[in-house]
């Protein structure tokens, strides 16, 4: 059962990762990010492609893809803060379906829906624990969702940008006519999130099934993570990414239960989302 | 109107009206209406069996047919969802009253349109069968060895060559493909006394990180693990085992795995990727078995894969039956052609192709054992002659 748990670690860290981008979203830009997966597959599609194809070397083809992930995300924010400057969450959210189905049918049409030869930048085990093997994209991806949620809270806290940041989420209109530059602010953190979901999906995609469609899906265990904190807290977020891969992985072991492991997502969010709303009435919950 | 000009316009519309006749009832100078029903579109495409099926039409087509008639194929698309795989087959048996099937290959055409198929009386010559139907419908027979009994070789070559105890199997199960898979295991067992260390049937398509299940297997004392993957799921397997630094496990795998694609991105494969080729393996390139395939394949630019010889065997089976037809090639006699033609041997494949009157077709029983190992990225022969499953 516990070895069971420490092998889903390294999908809990690529959870944990994603869902503290989808935090970061939520908060600063008013959006809940559904192509925040599938703008990483791509950049690391794009990747595969220049270093099979274009015969770059892998970590130049990697950088370029993950440079790629941040651009075509911080496309999208330009289009969502322009255009839907003033819209709702929720419809500024449905843009990002539309994306999110766009990317998977592109990379269909470009790259065929064959898996890729990925070359993994990390392989192999780091360390043993207790007969189970620790692999080195498990650090790696568990050290980058404690590293960018501390990062990220730093940012928010310490610096003059985090702290317009910060008015501009909480009150978009009134930072606006202080002369925050609202917009520029927002693409910027779209791009931050495309970059770090390419890069965090660059390390992940070698050492796990990678077809289009698994690695946009990602979002959905990434969401059920974010919701563990509420769109709002990046620690909860974090939190929730590696308990959610530590209980897949554990239920993997248990016969009965591995049915039941790729429901857990959802099942997770339903949990969350009865819970959260339990004390609401229904006229104000509608 | 002149009463001259009004016999021409007469005559011309007798004359149109009888060509627009001919040309909807498939009589015996009209072309040879012969369908397929394929996954074209859709989650999982494998395109290359019709175009295979295809290409040798034409090149039928182009040295005069059959008995005069041109061969008009007509390769339908299912999208990989039943209301079209059911619409495809209605359109090309009901409305282009097709002779036969010849060369389909999808995921779940057998199982939604073998009762149709029965009702028309109509044979299907599936080039790549996969779902169970496929192979206990007394109307579709087809052409490779099927998943089933691959598991049943790969099995065997794994116990019986390898001399490798400890097989666990992890399954991917879609729809109602567990009974089909635990009947193939429990043939194994039957013919060697061995039992697996332990199956697992919850193993999900399209998982992404398959860490856990590799741990469970590590953790039970699995030398070898058999699998039914699709190919990127396989890839997350091996690279999650070797991620764990497992790299002594043998994978018995199935010919849904053996592509080009699949050696070029496996680096680690353990102690090695076995799987029984249900054709002669492709990537032996100077084999004379393959060689009239290889040429018709490359001279129309269609891909080298387990599909493309399916299909490329299907009709080639079938035009050696229709030529053999006295008198008019329709459903009626198209169909007693194949119940009562006999075996057609083929370097291709290890057991002689019969249609026959049978109510289940699922005959083909004759794998070649090929491996792919660490480092090399290329599939190699691992046997010189077929596997066979033992006669009972």
């Amino acid at each position: 059962m516990l070895q069971g748990a420490l092998a889903g670690l390294a999908a809990g860290g690529l959870y944990a990762v994603l869902a503290v981008c989808l935090t970061l979203m939520s908060r600063l830009v008013r959006v809940v990010n559904f192509a925040q997966s599938a703008t990483g597959m791509f950049g690391c599609y794009v990747a595969v492609f220049l270093s099979v194809h274009a015969g770059l070397p892998t970590w130049l083809a990697t950088v370029v893809g993950i440079v790629l992930g941040g651009l075509l995300s911080a496309l999208l924010g330009w289009i969502v803060s322009t255009w839907l400057a003033e819209a709702d969450t929720g419809t500024r959210s449905a843009v990002t379906v539309a994306v999110l189905l766009l990317l998977i049918s592109l990379s269909f049409i470009l790259f065929g829906n064959k898996p890729q030869p990925f070359h993994p930048i990390l392989d192999g085990p780091a360390v043993t624990v207790g007969g189970v093997v620790i692999s080195q994209v498990t650090v790696v991806t568990v050290a980058l969702a404690v590293l960018v949620a501390v990062a990220s809270r730093i940012v928010l806290s310490r610096t003059p940008a985090g702290v317009r940041l910060r008015a501009l989420s909480e009150r978009p209109t009134t930072a606006e006519l202080l002369g925050i530059p609202a917009k520029r602010l927002s693409v910027a953190v779209w791009a931050v999130t495309g970059v770090v979901s390419t890069l965090v999906i660059s390390i992940v995609a070698p050492s796990q099934s990678n077809d289009a469609t698994s690695l946009a899906m990602l979002v959905v265990p990434a969401a059920a993570a974010a919701l563990l904190g509420g769109f709002r807290r990046l620690d909860l977020a974090v939190a929730g990414g590696l308990g959610l891969g530590l209980i897949q992985g554990a239920a993997a072991q248990v016969d009965g239960l591995s049915v039941v492991r790729y429901f857990l997502p959802f099942a997770v969010i339903v949990a969350l989302l009865l819970w959260s709303q339990r004390k609401e009435v229904w006229d104000a919950a509608r | 109107m002149k009463p001259a000009r009004r016999l021409v316009a007469l005559a011309a519309v007798v004359l149109l009206a009888t060509a627009g006749c001919a040309g909807s009832e498939s009589g015996s100078s009209g072309p040879i209406v012969v369908g397929s029903v394929n996954a074209l579109s859709g989650a999982a495409t494998f395109p290359e069996a019709s175009q295979a099926a295809k290409a040798v039409f034409d090149a039928a087509n182009a040295s005069g047919g059959v008995n005069g008639r041109q061969i008009q194929y007509k390769a339908l698309d299912d999208k990989g969802d039943p209301a079209a795989a059911a619409a495809a087959a209605r359109e090309v048996v009901g409305r282009d009253e097709a002779v036969a099937l010849v060369g389909s290959s999808s995921l779940i055409e057998c199982e939604i349109n073998n009762k149709y198929y029965e009702q028309q009386k109509i044979l299907s010559m599936q080039g790549i069968g996969v779902d169970p139907a496929c192979f206990s419908s007394p109307n579709i027979a087809p052409v490779n060895v099927g998943p089933y009994h691959d598991m049943t070789l790969t099995l065997l070559y794994g116990s019986e060559t390898l001399k490798l105890n400890d097989i666990c199997a992890l399954l991917e199960i879609a729809g109602n493909t567990l009974p089909s898979y635990q009947a193939a295991i429990d043939e194994w067992s039957a013919i060697t006394g061995k039992k697996l260390r332990y199956l697992d049937a919850t193993v999900p398509y399209g998982g992404s990180d398959y860490t856990s299940y590799i741990v469970k297997a590590r953790n039970a004392g699995c030398k070898a693990i058999t699998v039914n993957p699709v190919e990127p799921d396989s890839i997350g397997q091996l690279k999650a085992a070797a991620a764990q630094g497992w790299n002594d496990v043998t994978w018995l795998l199935l010919t849904s795995v053996y592509s080009e694609n699949y050696a070029k991105a496996i680096t680690n494969a353990g102690a090695g990727v076995y799987v029984p080729a249900e054709f002669y393996p492709f990537t032996d390139t100077t084999s004379p078995q393959n060689k009239d395939w290889r040429e018709l394949m490359t001279k129309n630019n269609i891909p080298l894969t387990s599909f493309s010889q399916g299909g490329y065997l299907a009709a080639k089976y079938f035009l050696d039956v229709i030529r053999g037809i006295q008198g008019d090639i329709t459903r009626e006699s198209v169909t007693k052609a194949l119940r009562e033609m006999k075996p057609i041997t083929d370097p291709m494949v290890g057991t002689p192709y019969v249609f026959g009157p049978g109510q289940t077709h699922h005959d083909n029983t004759a794998g070649w054992p090929i491996k792919l190992t660490s480092g090399t990225n290329k599939w190699e022969l691992a046997a010189d002659d077929w596997l066979r499953i033992p006669k009972k």
